[in-house]
């Protein structure tokens, strides 16, 4: 063994790694694949060993061997058993050692309620049929952006003068994830699905490289508090401008790239030293208030002449329906609401594990402000931050969102097992790595057609479901919370929620 | 169209290849002094100590079905005595004349035989066609020692299987090392050790002056006056062009046959291929007869496009060698031993690597041991390729691909670049 | 005519092909067999490593195959298909094909009792697609016409 265990540093191995050494064929691929020096080969004893304290659970030497010789099991707690203390020993213990407060990624993954699996979808029973989305035309287009209160109409063509909008063929964007944070090739993997699904992949904070202008038309481009790589032609080249001013995964925090992930492109595209951390600030220093806000908004319109939507994307918080109320009184197009859930940035635990709202709720009351003061037409509602599956966006546009970003979902496609490593820059599955050679185990030809798939299979179980509630139009679906009910929550939840119990 | 081929060996077999990939109709006639179907002549010492006989496939060149299946027909047994470029026809030695509107001559080489006294003694022997072989053979199991006079690759080969068999072998070479062309000190350093571990006595920097003995050799006497008593010799000191039939005709010769780049002697419809010809050596930059196989092959197959009219062209080639002694492997190419030229060298246990280098160009080398990924050297010396920027990695020993420009690699691996 | 492409930027480093190539060309074609009961073949391919470059090499089936050309006697040969294989009957191991091959993918078998054996890719007779990109997970090798 190369290693040998050290008691100052030692914390109870999470996982244990099971080899079957009589379908171990010693090939060495598990070997080459693990990026956490959790396994290696000795040459003498002819036998590959496991060093369990390194091991993340990212599976992939399980995937990798081609004898399905290895397992990876999660480590029970050898300590008593203690209901109160038990989850707390290891995260006390590793700040107490180490001096420093753990940073993981992957989004809060503590078991609060998640209110997607308490509300039930209707479907349509002999008034009202349902329709048969194969047979007959059922419609995702989107569009995002200031609706005007009225419309007036010359000659068969509309007079009046529309705010610019972002035109999606599903409702199911890509979520910032900067370049930087993700490899190249995802970031060209997630361009292309998105070019070829009609929608959006959110350039997130750190610019854009300049290969990825040709998804010219399928980018939006976002401007965050550390500014990174914010240009003339990056904004020109973004359909739509995204002020971040905060994240689910982090609210109120800032963003932190490493310096080992800032490489010599990365270093280019963001316009910072390559080799020093990228830190973005915790406020945009220039924005203090609703008002500052507004002149960012108008700022980026003037820049790019009022030709396109500016959204801002704030972390789903306690007073989350006055602050949207206020960004959509700053003149901003589109709102993106980002729930605790989400995250595939990284963050302090104790931040994503204790800070923000469940998206669900934010939602609801966000889409429910916005109708009692009457300005919901003014802006558009993007939900974010741990939609799972179809259902998930079905409910959320039911619950008055007019569009979805997915970040974790995607890269699941692409093949993340969600070992939370994403902050390490070691991601084994060559997603969150800008490591040449980790990097190239996402092929973008295959990631993108993953990706596209996920999008086609999600789009026809939309369509199944809305035909199912006799909905042919996903305009038809929106804020349509009749077609709702809770199950298992109280009164105040069903409230907020804005729904009925079901049964009723 | 009537095309005759002399010689049944690689040079010849390749042209008719070349030939019928095109030209299934033309009469193909293959002229030999010798009864058996193209043989591998590499395998003669296997042979002669049994590894291999007659009645193995692998013994042979081509299959059994090839004359036939290439629609060929042979001349067996009959040697061509003289060429009638005017009248076009060949004469044979049982004055049949046979007629041709193209003619190749591939009869390869003939063994040299130095100049020494008793060369007509029994046991006595060379070993370049399968004739000398059966002879050797046939006597093998009367043999208790036997002397080898050359060390070139044959001589080496045979010094080698013969000392298994449990002969008592001597080696005698003129050089100060065996294989002298091919190897440098150091490689060569590595078979004489490989002969001495088999029990092969290593006598260099000397030569043969007598064989004596009554009827049957029994003594051999060299120049610096030993004497080494034996009842076998084998004169392996190399081959020269064949050119019994050409010397008094109208065809040009030097060394060997002088050919230009489509392998035509300055007769039109003559052609000439293997190792009877001068052909371009690439490395020195000069016509000089090369006699390996791997280049008899090519020469024939192109001989063999342009009899057809294809018109291509001999790009030239230049000495490569590849033979294993004992447990070692080596292959050698191009110029091997030399002051005038850059040379990297690494000596590492059983692991030899040289290479010559003249203005960035890659003009030979020397591999022992570990000779995996030799032709790669053998493109770069062939495609004059220029090696500035990668020849510090030529001594590694897991040299390779990884070591060459992504754009160049990918090209060449796309089969971009031939 | 199709043959293996090498897509090297895709490659892993995972050996997944060599593994693949072992196996198909072992008697059982039992992986598990192939490793630890049989005497394991040599695979045709061969992965190299240049952090942070790594890519799969196997014979590229040249049109004018020097190897063929060098042979000695004919044991490298082009089958039916088109490919350049050689006939284990007849191969000496004089590694002839190895001092001609432009891209040095030739391999020295020397656990044969008298003859050595030089071990090239086939193209996978016995498969519709190549062992070693099927087993690829990552498309760094395609079958693909050339």
């Amino acid at each position: 063994m190369k290693w040998m265990k050290n008691l100052k540093t030692y914390t109870p191995p999470a996982f244990t790694v099971i080899r079957d050494n009589d379908r171990c064929i010693r090939c060495k691929a598990c070997v080459e694949q693990c990026s956490f020096d959790a396994t290696f080969y000795d040459e003498e004893e002819d036998k590959v060993w496991n060093w369990d304290s390194n091991c993340v659970s990212c599976n992939r030497c399980a995937a990798i061997c081609p004898t399905e010789a290895i397992t990876i099991e999660k480590r029970d707690y050898s300590y008593r058993r203690n209901y109160s203390w038990e989850s707390h020993i290891d995260g006390l213990k590793k700040r107490a050692i180490f001096g420093g407060t753990p940073v993981v990624s992957m989004g809060n993954d503590k078991p609060y309620k998640i209110y997607w699996d308490h509300m039930l979808l209707n479907a349509s029973q002999v008034t009202n049929p349902s329709i048969d989305p194969l047979r007959e035309p059922m419609e995702l287009k989107t569009f995002l952006g200031k609706k005007p209160h009225s419309i007036s109409v010359e000659n068969v063509s509309l007079k009046t003068k529309l705010s610019p909008q972002l035109e999606l063929d599903v409702p199911i964007m890509f979520a910032a994830m900067s370049y930087g944070a993700l490899s190249y090739n995802v970031v060209e993997a997630l361009g292309r699905a998105a070019k070829e699904m009609g929608t959006f992949y959110n350039s997130g904070e750190g610019g854009l490289n300049k290969d990825h202008y040709k998804f010219k038309g399928n980018i939006i481009v976002q401007v965050a508090s550390g500014r990174f790589g914010v240009h003339k032609p990056y904004l020109d080249v973004g359909s739509a401008i995204e002020i971040k001013i905060g994240q689910g995964a982090k609210p109120g925090i800032g963003g932190h790239l490493p310096g080992e992930k800032v490489t010599e492109t990365i270093s280019e595209t963001r316009m910072m030293p390559q080799g020093s951390d990228a830190i973005s600030p915790a406020p945009h220093h220039d924005v203090y208030s609703i008002e500052d806000l507004r002149q960012l908004i108008y700022a980026l319109k003037e820049a790019t002449e009022y030709t396109k939507p500016i959204i801002v994307k704030i972390a789903a918080v306690h007073n989350v329906a006055a602050i949207a109320s206020g960004i959509t009184r700053a003149g901003a197009d589109i709102i993106c609401i980002d729930g605790f859930k989400g995250g595939t940035g990284a963050s302090p635990q104790v931040i994503r594990d204790n800070v923000g709202l469940p998206i669900e709720l934010a939602l609801a009351v966000v889409d429910e402000r916005l109708r009692s003061e009457g300005i919901r037409q003014d802006i558009s509602i993007i939900a974010s931050g741990g939609i799972r599956n179809s259902m998930d966006v079905v409910k959320a546009i039911a619950l008055g969102a007019d569009a979805v970003y997915i970040g974790t979902a995607a890269l699941l496609a692409i093949g993340c097992t969600m070992c939370q490593q994403c902050h390490t820059g070691r991601c084994a599955w060559g997603i969150t790595t800008q490591d040449p050679h980790l990097s190239k185990r996402v092929n973008p030809d295959i990631a993108s057609e993953r990706l596209i798939n996920l999008l086609k299979v999600w789009s026809l179980e939309i369509k199944e479901t809305m035909g199912a509630m006799g909905i042919n139009s996903i305009e038809s679906l929106r804020g349509n919370r009749l077609n709702l009910r809770g199950i298992d929550l109280s009164d105040r939840e069903l409230e907020i929620l804005g729904i009925l119990p079901a049964g009723e | 169209m009537k095309i005759v081929i002399i010689g049944n060996s690689v040079a010849g077999i390749n042209a008719v290849e070349a030939i019928r990939e095109k030209d299934k109709i033309s009469d193909i006639r293959v002229i030999s002094d010798e009864q058996t179907r193209a043989y591998s002549h590499p395998l003669l010492p296997n042979f002669v100590v049994g590894d291999v006989s007659r009645a193995e496939e692998r013994f042979y060149y081509r299959h059994r079905a090839f004359y036939e299946k290439n629609n060929v027909k042979t001349i067996l047994g009959k040697s061509v005595v003289k060429v009638f470029p005017k009248n076009k026809y060949v004469q044979l030695n049982n004055e049949e004349k046979v007629e041709y509107d193209k003619l190749l001559i591939a009869c390869g080489g003939k063994p040299i035989i130095p100049k020494m006294q008793g060369v007509e003694l029994e046991g006595v022997h060379t070993l370049t066609n399968i004739k000398s072989a059966d002879r050797l053979k046939s006597e093998l199991s009367d043999i208790k020692s036997c002397v080898v006079v050359g060390g070139g690759l044959i001589g080496s080969k045979t010094a080698e299987k013969l000392a298994k068999k449990g002969i008592k072998v001597t080696l005698v070479e003129l050089m100060k090392r065996v294989l002298f062309p091919v190897l440098d000190d150091t490689g060569a350093d590595y078979i004489h050790k490989e002969l001495k571990n088999l029990g092969v006595k290593l006598i260099l920097e000397d030569s043969v002056v007598e064989l004596k003995g009554d009827k049957k050799v029994k003594e051999v006497v060299l120049s610096s006056g030993k004497k080494i008593e034996t009842d076998s010799v084998v004169v392996a000191v190399g081959v020269r062009p064949n050119l019994d039939f050409v010397s008094d005709s109208d065809i040009e010769t030097n060394k060997g046959i002088l050919v230009n780049d489509y392998m035509q002697t300055n007769i039109d419809t003559i052609y000439a291929a293997g190792d009877v010809v001068e052909a371009y050596d690439i490395v020195i930059a000069q016509k000089r007869p090369i006699p390996i196989l791997p280049l008899a092959a090519r020469q024939g197959r192109i001989a063999g496009l342009n009899i057809i009219d294809s018109n291509i062209k001999y790009k030239g080639g230049f000495p490569t060698n590849s033979i294993t002694i004992g447990k070692t492997s080596f292959i050698s190419m191009g110029i091997v031993d030399s002051d005038e030229f850059e040379v990297l060298q690494i000596q590492n246990g059983n692991e030899y690597r040289k290479f010559l280098i003249d203005d960035n160009k890659l003009v030979g080398a020397i591999l022992v041991g570990n000779i995996e990924k030799a032709g790669m050297f053998n493109w770069m010396i062939q495609n004059k390729f220029d090696v500035s920027w990668i020849k510090d990695t030529f001594l590694n020993s897991d040299f390779g691909w990884k070591y060459f420009n992504k754009a160049f690699r990918v090209l060449r691996l796309d089969r971009k670049i031939k | 005519m199709k043959i293996v492409k090498i897509n090297e930027d895709n490659c892993i480093y995972c050996h997944l092909c060599e593994v693949a190539c072992i196996v198909e060309h072992s008697q059982s074609k039992d992986i598990i067999k192939a490793f630890k009961k049989e005497e394991r073949p040599i695979a045709r391919c061969s992965v190299e490593f240049n952090y942070p470059l790594s890519l799969s090499i196997m014979c590229r089936h040249c049109d004018d195959a020097p190897c063929m050309e060098a042979c000695q006697n004919g044991a490298m040969h082009r089958d039916e298909r088109g490919y350049v294989t050689v006939d284990s009957n007849k191969c000496v191991g004089c590694w002839m094909c190895v001092m001609a091959c432009p891209y040095g993918v030739i391999k020295r078998d020397t656990r044969r009792e008298v003859w050595g054996l030089s071990t090239k890719c086939d193209a996978c007779p016995d498969r519709k697609i190549p062992a070693c990109v099927e087993a690829c997970p990552n498309n760094a090798l395609t079958f693909e016409e050339i």
